[in-house]
């Protein structure tokens, strides 16, 4: 066997805030040992699997489990007819009915593919067999099967997303130049590698589940809520996700059924979805459009944007995916109007996916810019940086950083943008075509209060405990070299407890807001926890230090000294020794001094305290430029991205090396959603055609070139604490743009509906 | 009852007993009766490679495997590519280095496929790396760095025939 010494890195301030410290958790994750939800042994286990309705509208007339309940190992059948008495719970809005049922398994069916029958067997292959035997039967209604359906209609304006300024039809009237297009994305989905699927268990009236969560005390709460019991009473672990890209952030209809069978029957049950169950049973990004007229002056200077747009939501409630997010912030125009719709339609109801709205909306407007450029005669770069924004018009805030100058120059330098020839269809090898494109993003900066508890142990080991969640963005990591940083210790020295809703809040692992949010909590932990310490040691008659004539002391290198190097010098261990103490235990929120239990409960459990971009004094947003070549067969159509170069201000990097992953996986997923990704619906009966993860396409290894990130942020203290922007939703917004202007100028066709696939070119 | 088989396993190079029912496949029993949980199910239909295991030095896909079909064979899982030690195979080492992987659900899958594409001998280049890697999804999107990662350890790995030792 040949081994390799796993390599130590060498310089010391790696471990700091920073630094380029290599995944802390990075060990277990190789070796397998890491544990993620299904993977909690639990005695006595049984399975539950789930059977969806095969109609996209109507009701549930009669299910006939009797064959069913005969197989061999089948438990329990749960229909419509069961009595769940659960209730619904608080929405992501915050908003709860007062005592309405809520029926997991419901008898109005509202999508094909929606949940209506459990089957719980001794393994989960005999549940699959004997779910098999169940005959349903239905009362079809008329249905929508998707925003393409001549029934679709045009659905309803969103008032709180409807944005204007200055005269914008008069301004395009009057503009000199005038562009305009309409540009579609389908249904995408989240892929995320760990299918959904939980364990659940009651200990009388205790329910515990492993389930992968993005928000562990935000579903604790669902939790409690369904089933009216003291949200004390419920513990969701789930300290490693595999994946989520903001579908694991709400507890689900599969959540309720499992863990009601197992108060049902007593006994612990395991629900897994099935990779298809993945693209029916919760939502991915709605499709949209979106029309977009611009109006220019003869030299570029834009006069006028009007946007109108449009995106799928269910039947049943209202998610809208905002066309008209980015477009009122990307450029200067003092004439602006933006509207945006929903249109109901029948299928799950669509959710967050990374970088929503803004990765959408960017498509539309960073598409027309170039377009509107390319009408003009004139750069891509220039024409963006010639329309520059000064302020936020829609908020009328100055930004806190905009370094989107520095990125758009910076990035354009590192590609060799001024080595491009103009014209499209102008640059080629033989047979292929290349093409360069730029595309611009955004992503907001949001925060929420959090919470974390800081223990130094007598080993003088330094424990992080939250209820954060890392699924992959580095929240281990990020938290031990904050601890680490202050206390001056190596990252090997601290240890992180992460995952389970029973440790302190934390905000939502979405939105890119956990780590400016948490690491504020964590910060501010460990300096009270290192102050409380050196008041020890410079107090307590047992302390070496107390006769120093210090009066703070120095932590760095591992030591504790005075800070002009006089007197003694102890370790953590030595110095807690000395003291005599086992441990020191420090919690801190960034609550408001003096918040109630129940405004520290509200704060983690809800979006109530959630802080959006424009509440402060500043518009605050993390920016970027994609910088897209690819290479186009002239003959068959077939697009291939071979460069990309992008560059990012995200503010202050916590951890440079984990960013630029974040910011890769966002890119990669943008390749994918401008080439590849497109959920398919049969308009006959609102099936989701291609749900599985050999039809719906996502990037392989061989569709990704090198890629190349930038980062020029500087930190900003208004966005969070450390100086910190979000990193892992702006990665992907501007990608599909990028690549789509990208391919106009290799092939002279402008394709505005994504995925842009061959027959398209062609 | 559903029938049961009794099956006698080579895992890991150690004899492990279990009685499950014949349809129960290879990742199943790996999961579900043997504790292995390191080999993941992302897909359970082949598409993905997060399942990706070896038998007989081969990667195969342990979701279309049956449990059954694999007696008299040698698996070998993500468990069993250290060292009895504990000391890292190559390939872990450089995933850890080069930061390849962000929520590690695929990455048991993507070494297991690494280890065998250097031993097959297709870590020539970048390019062939990735070709021969892309049986294996990653959502998170850390190709750029697995193939650095594979490009590395093939390097570490001068002989490729002293890789069959693994097990």
């Amino acid at each position: 066997m040949t081994i390799m010494e796993p390599r130590k890195h060498g310089d010391a301030s790696d471990g700091m805030i920073g630094g380029r410290q290599s995944r802390f958790e990075g060990s277990l994750k190789v070796t397998g040992a890491a544990t993620y939800a299904l993977e909690y042994p639990a005695e006595n286990l049984a399975h539950a699997i789930l059977v969806q309705a095969t109609i996209p509208a109507g009701k549930v007339v009669s299910v006939d489990k009797a064959a069913a309940l005969a197989a061999p190992g089948v438990l329990m059948i749960l229909t419509p007819e069961d009595d769940f008495g659960m209730t619904v719970a608080t929405d992501w809005g915050g908003n709860r009915p007062d005592n309405q049922p809520y029926y997991p398994l419901p008898r109005d069916v509202k999508y094909n593919g929606e949940p209506i029958v459990a089957v719980v067997a001794e393994s989960r292959e005999q549940a699959f067999e004997a779910a098999k035997l169940i005959c349903i039967r239905y009362e079809a209604a008329p249905h929508v099967a998707s925003i393409a359906d001549p029934k679709a209609g045009e659905g309803q304006v969103m008032d709180n997303l409807t944005t204007k300024w200055g005269d914008a039809e008069a301004a395009f009237a009057a503009a000199p130049v005038k562009i305009e297009g309409e540009y579609r994305t389908p249904r995408e989905y989240h892929v995320a590698m760990e299918p959904h699927g939980l364990t659940a268990k009651w200990d009388g009236n205790e329910l515990t589940i492993w389930e992968p969560s993005q928000w562990s005390h935000g579903m604790a709460r669902t939790y409690s809520e369904w089933f009216n019991i003291p949200y004390e009473d419920v513990r969701l672990i789930s300290p490693f996700i595999g994946g989520g890209f903001g579908s694991k952030g709400g507890a689900l209809a599969h959540g309720a059924v499992a863990a009601f069978a197992s108060r049902k029957l007593g006994r612990p049950i395991r629900l897994a979805l099935t990779r298809p169950q993945n693209f029916t049973n919760y939502g991915g990004r709605a499709a949209t459009y979106q029309s977009i007229k611009l109006g220019a002056t003869e030299d570029g200077i834009l006069q006028s944007i009007i946007h109108r747009g449009a995106s799928e939501t269910s039947t049943y409630a209202t998610w809208p995916e905002q066309t008209g997010a980015a477009t009122p912030i990307l450029y200067k125009v003092e004439n602006f109007s933006s509207q945006h719709r929903v249109v109901p339609v029948n299928s799950v109801t669509p959710g967050a996916l990374r970088g929503p709205g803004k990765n959408p909306s960017s498509f539309g407007i960073e598409s027309a810019m170039e377009e509107l450029a390319y009408k003009l005669n004139m750069d891509p770069l220039d024409i963006r940086l010639k329309n520059y924004n000064d302020f936020d018009r829609q908020s009328n805030k100055p930004w806190s950083t905009r370094r989107l100058r520095e990125a758009l120059t910076e990035g354009a330098e590192a590609f060799g943008w001024s080595k491009r020839s103009h014209a499209p269809r102008s640059m080629r090898e033989g047979k292929t075509l290349i093409g360069w494109g730029i595309g611009c993003g955004t992503f907001p900066v949001i925060q929420a209060p959090s919470e974390a508890m800081i223990r130094i142990l007598g080993n003088g080991r330094v424990e992080v405990v939250s209820g954060a969640i890392d699924m992959g963005q580095g929240t281990y990591t990020i938290l031990a070299q904050t601890a680490a940083d202050v206390f001056g210790i190596p990252v090997d020295q601290v240890e992180v407890h992460l995952g389970d809703s029973r440790l302190p809040g934390a905000a939502i692992a979405g939105g890119s807001m956990l780590a400016g949010s948490i690491l504020g909590a964590v910060h501010k932990a460990a300096t009270a926890a290192r102050d409380e310490l050196i008041g020890l040691a410079l107090s307590d008659a047992k302390s070496p230090l107390r006769d120093t004539g210090a009066n703070t002391l120095a932590f760095a290198g591992g030591r504790i000294t005075p800070p002009r190097g006089e007197g003694p010098s102890l370790t953590l261990p030595e110095l807690m020794a000395a003291l005599g103490r086992e441990q020191l235990e420090t919690t801190r929120n960034t609550l408001p001094d003096g918040a109630s239990a129940e405004e520290q409960r509200q704060a983690w459990t809800t979006m109530a305290k959630v802080q959006g971009p424009t509440m402060g004094e500043f518009s605050m947003h993390s920016w970027c430029a994609h910088f897209a070549e690819v290479r186009v067969d002239e003959d068959f159509g077939t697009v291939r991205v071979s460069r990309m170069v992008s560059a990012f201000d995200c503010g202050r990097l916590y951890n440079p090396r984990l960013v630029e992953s974040q910011w890769r996986g966002g890119i990669i997923m943008g390749i994918g959603q401008a080439l590849l990704e497109e959920g398919l619906v049969d308009l006959r009966n609102g099936r989701t055609v291609n749900g599985n993860a050999g039809d719906y396409l996502v990037p392989t290894n061989s569709d990704i070139p090198d890629i190349q990130t930038i980062s020029v942020g500087v930190p900003d203290y208004n966005a969070s604490a450390l100086g910190g922007k979000g990193v892992g939703e702006v990665g992907i917004v501007g990608v599909a743009a990028s690549i789509a202007n990208a391919v106009y100028h290799a092939t002279g066709k402008r394709v505005r509906d994504l995925p842009i696939t061959l027959e398209k070119l062609i | 009852m559903t029938r049961t088989i009794h099956l006698s396993l080579d895992i890991n190079g150690e004899r492990r007993e279990l009685d499950v029912e014949p349809r129960v496949t290879l990742l199943d029993a790996l999961r579900d009766h043997l504790a292995l949980t390191g080999t993941k199910k992302g897909c359970d239909q082949g598409q993905c490679g997060a399942c990706t295991c070896h038998v007989d030095d081969k990667r195969v896909l342990s979701c279309l495997t049956l449990a059954a079909q694999v007696e008299g064979r040698q698996v070998t899982t993500i468990e069993g590519l250290a060292d009895e030690n504990g000391v890292l195979h190559a390939v872990q080492s450089a995933f850890i280095e080069h930061d390849a992987f962000q929520c590690g659900y695929c990455t048991p899958g993507q070494i297991m496929s690494a280890v065998a594409c250097i031993r097959e001998g297709h870590a020539g280049s970048d390019a062939e790396i990735r070709e021969y890697m892309s049986g294996n999804l990653c959502r998170c999107g850390a190709y750029n760095n697995i193939v650095v990662a594979v490009r590395e350890a093939a390097k570490a790995v001068s002989a490729p025939a002293r890789m069959v030792e693994v097990a």
